[in-house]
């Protein structure tokens, strides 16, 4: 049907809540990528199975889901009404959770969250410890709609603000409450929207045009695929609503190719809101009309920047142009475009439908609302984690991440991806928002956050960033192009143990290079992670340059692996992994590594299960002598295998 | 005593059983007499001198002719398989015409029009970016810079299994690099090429999303997380 009228919308959110029956058994199983890499297809297919067992396939609904939130824990289903949410769940346990909570309403106890630090099995999901210091507007409804489904998402109250934007507002007005709720850019820059939308909005020029930017290239973030996934409607919603404001006729969504889930589910999303009357002439009687268009990015970075995203558009390399007058004002085909992030789109709909002044209300005075990071790397609970802006670093990654894994020590957090910096132990305690980050050297970015420990060598990622980087670029202009390839060289000489003591200043003049003379934001932010890194982790490099030292043990040409002859119980076990052969022994004799033949792959490092392979840095191990006789450890005592 | 003698003798000349046995066969299957056939044999003679087929060189003739015959069997099979080759690129023209004609033939559409030809044959072959740059009226050298600016194309055949180790950030802290180079030691092969068998492509990859699983491997659509070194050899033998 088609939705003329506010009217005609809320008749339609009646009518399928009454078609669903409160009571109802509904089975939300996330089929995001991260759980069905962990197998939660089977599980809906055993549930399914199982279901049809009972005969009850009419009587309960399976929901396919996007991302639920914790990762490290998939597969994830919760269960409504109750919200039972269950974790790990196998396509085994399928049969139980149908009998027993389904059929009685009983928890299957064994599926829920266990508390690492009381060993308590948690019950409900606010009081979980990931998610109890969470605060998610955004990314509350992926568990309770089916993406592909367009009828959950009105359910929920979807698209009401679009319906009081188009009937009780002005363009001018929902303009103002854009601006008045101080919304700035998730994509990274943190521009305020509200001031990107009426510099559009005032351009010269017609038509305009407004995009949404889903070219996620950091490593190591994934928020903006998860909305797209799972909530695509959101997205779709707030871009219709600055069109609106903006005077835009035409939309485009530029979905990175890599994310093949997201891309289907936004254009079922566009489908679904054009047969609804969301999209299209006259929508709901407003006299406003609105088109949008999928453009899939072929997988380069420097595309996720604004003009070089609208050159792609244009079906021309996506390459960045110099922006003397900023895209909002001449973007695709010379014509004004606002470009914002997934992220800010799907706010949209909540400052309009709760207005500025409650958007206000949450996080810090200079940045409003909520922030969604993907939380990564070696903390305890990973996965995506939306928090107000303003929480401490500190309460984001013991609070919610639970600490680092294995007890081992922090050494720096990386927020915003290659474009950002490391953040040492002593801001810790540094609230998270725009400004912040800023001061000590890093920026919010698109809300990457990986967590380093003692074992993370500082220099080693800053290189890994930086060859990134260096490959990334479009090599358009000379700082960035020729820059980005002799700081690459400087780093892989220190890494291999080759650093001289003039690098560390060369490093430093090129990244003031690069701030001051790149033509876009790949080249000018790719300074971040090295000046960052020189400045709170100079040790490191010195210990690389001057001692022939990796603190982290991580550099190749400066660690040496080595078996301890007290540990060892002549298992045979890396000697049949080593894939050079490197390794000599038999039953009772400890095992040797030749230095010679060692490729220094760590693989005996990692199978060893009375951990007796050692790391020495600088490479120097004690000298080994074949033919010692094991020393047999108690069972019991095996060195945490 | 007489009719025996005359029997063995033909124009004088005695016979051996062999050719005594054969000229009774002509004189019975033909009912020629004996000097018909010797006025028959010397006719054919004069023929077979007058052809030249005395001559050594006809063993060599035929040997050629025989040759020739080969080559062009040869030739036609080459043909045959030219013809199919270009019944296939035919087939991939006519693919990409639909493809083109789905966006209504709009330059602007090139990287999507690019994508999904890589997305149905798994690269874009040199006639696929002669016909894409005729199709939409764009110079070939700008649809060449285009296919090597993004990573999503590939301009050669790839392996039958996609191999995708990803060393994105969160990957490389836990320990991506070395699931790479474990992988490039199985398979001998590094970076961005495909075994000599045909059966594994082999890349790296900047981040899957899955970040919590990490160390992640995704072979053709399955992904693997949290892998170790020793691993991959058994992921890699389920794939044929």
């Amino acid at each position: 049907m088609k939705v003329r009228s506010p009217e005609d919308l809320e008749k339609l959110r009646r009518e399928i809540l009454a078609r669903k029956k409160p009571d109802r058994p509904v089975i939300a199983v996330c089929v995001s990528t991260g759980c069905s890499a962990l197998g939660a297809r089977r599980v809906v297919e055993a549930l399914r199975e199982e279901l049809k067992k009972h005969g009850l396939e009419d009587k309960v609904e399976i929901k396919e889901t996007g991302c639920m939130g914790f990762c490290e824990l998939g597969p994830r289903l919760i269960i409504y009404p109750q919200e039972i949410p269950y974790f790990k769940v196998k396509p085994e346990d399928a049969s139980e959770i149908v009998e027993k909570t389904i059929l009685k309403g009983e928890p299957v106890e064994k599926l829920f969250y266990t508390d690492p630090a009381t060993g308590e099995k948690i019950r409900k999901l606010e009081e979980i410890p990931f998610y109890k210091y969470q605060v998610r507007l955004l990314l509350e409804n992926n568990a309770k709609i089916d993406p592909k489904n367009i009828e959950d998402y009105i359910a929920l109250g979807g698209y009401k603000a679009l319906a009081k934007a188009l009937t009780q507002m002005t363009p001018e007005q929902v303009l103002e409450e854009v601006k008045k709720a101080n919304l700035r850019g998730r994509g990274g820059g943190g521009f305020p929207a509200g001031v990107k939308w009426e510099t559009t909005k005032n351009a010269p020029g017609e038509p305009k045009y407004v995009i949404v930017n889903c070219d996620e290239g950091d490593p190591g973030a994934f928020m903006d695929r998860t909305l797209m996934e799972g909530n695509p409607h959101s997205v779709l919603e707030g871009l219709i609503i600055g069109a609106y404001a903006i005077g835009a006729k035409e939309g485009f969504i530029y979905v990175r190719e890599e994310y093949p889930t997201a891309v289907e589910n936004i254009a079922t999303a566009i489908r679904q809101a054009e047969e609804y009357g969301f999209l299209g002439e006259n929508i709901m009687g407003s006299g406003f009309s609105f088109r949008v268009k999928i453009h899939r990015g072929a997988g380069a970075f420097v595309s996720g920047e604004s003009s070089a995203l609208m050159s792609a558009i244009e079906g021309k390399v996506g390459e960045p142009r110099p922006k003397y007058i900023h895209t909002a004002v001449r973007g695709i085909w010379n014509k004004p475009s606002c470009l914002n992030n997934v992220e800010t789109w799907a706010n949209v709909p909540l400052i309009i439908l709760k207005g500025a002044d409650w958007f206000k209300s949450i996080g810090t005075a200079g940045s409003s609302g909520t922030k969604i990071f993907s939380l990564v790397g070696k903390v305890n609970n990973t996965g995506l984690v939306e928090v107000p802006m303003g929480i401490t670093l500190r309460d984001l990654i013991y609070k919610i991440g639970g600490g680092i894994r294995g007890g081992k020590r922090f050494k720096a957090v990386q927020t915003g991806g290659p474009s950002g910096g490391f953040i040492p132990e002593k801001y810790l305690d540094l609230p998270v928002d725009f400004d912040e980050l800023t001061k000590v050297g890093s920026m919010m970015g698109s809300g990457g956050m990986i967590v380093m420990d003692e074992d993370t060598c500082i220099v080693d990622v800053t290189r890994y960033y930086i060859d990134f980087l260096s490959s990334e670029s479009c090599g358009k202009c000379v700082p960035c192009r020729e820059g980005l390839k002799q700081a690459l060289n400087i780093l892989n000489r220190i890494c291999n143990g080759q650093g001289k003591a003039e690098d560390l200043e060369t490093l430093e003049d090129l990244c003031e290079v690069l701030r001051a003379a790149s033509l876009c934001a790949l080249g000018t932010t790719a300074a971040n992670p090295i000046a960052t890194s020189l400045k709170y982790f100079r040790d490191e490099y010195e210990a690389h340059i001057f001692e022939q030292r990796c603190p982290a043990k991580v550099c190749k040409a400066l660690t040496a692996y080595y078996i301890n002859p007290e540990k060892c119980q002549a298992c045979m076990i890396c000697l049949r992994n080593c894939p050079v052969k490197a390794i000599s022994g038999e039953k009772d004799i400890v095992h040797v590594i030749d230095q010679e033949k060692c490729i220094r792959c760590g693989v005996c490092f990692q199978v060893c299960p009375f951990n007796s392979v050692e790391k020495y840095s600088p490479p120097t191990p004690p000298p080994a002598r074949y033919g010692i006789k094991v020393k047999r450890v108690k069972k019991g005592e095996k060195g945490g295998a | 005593m007489e009719k025996r003698r005359r029997k063995e003798f033909f124009v004088g000349v005695r016979l051996t059983e062999e050719q005594r046995k054969l000229l009774n066969r002509i004189q019975e299957n033909a009912g020629l007499s004996k000097t018909e056939i010797l006025l028959r044999g010397l006719e054919l003679l004069s023929e077979y001198y007058s052809l030249g087929l005395d001559k050594p060189t006809l063993s060599m003739e035929l040997k050629r002719l025989e040759e020739e015959a080969l080559r062009h069997a040869e030739a036609l099979k080459r043909i045959r398989r030219r013809e199919e080759a270009l019944k296939e690129i035919v087939r991939e023209l006519r693919d990409i015409d639909r493809i083109v004609d789905k966006y209504g033939g709009d330059p602007s559409a090139l990287i999507q029009i690019l994508l999904d030809i890589q997305a149905k044959y798994h690269w874009i072959s040199k006639p696929a970016l002669i016909w894409v740059s005729e199709r939409l009226g764009i110079p070939l050298s700008r649809i060449y810079q285009i296919a090597t600016f993004y990573k999503a194309f590939s301009l050669t055949p790839q392996g039958r299994h996609r191999v995708r180790v990803c060393l994105g950030t969160a990957c490389h802290v836990r320990g991506g690099p070395q699931i790479m180079e474990a992988a490039e030691r199985l398979l001998g092969i590094r970076d961005g090429e495909v075994t000599p068998d045909g059966r594994f492509t082999l890349e790296r990859v900047n981040c899957l999303g899955c970040c919590a699983l990490g160390p992640v491997v995704v072979v053709d659509n399955d992904y693997y997380g949290g892998v170790k070194p020793g691993d991959l050899e058994k992921i890699l033998s389920k794939y044929e």
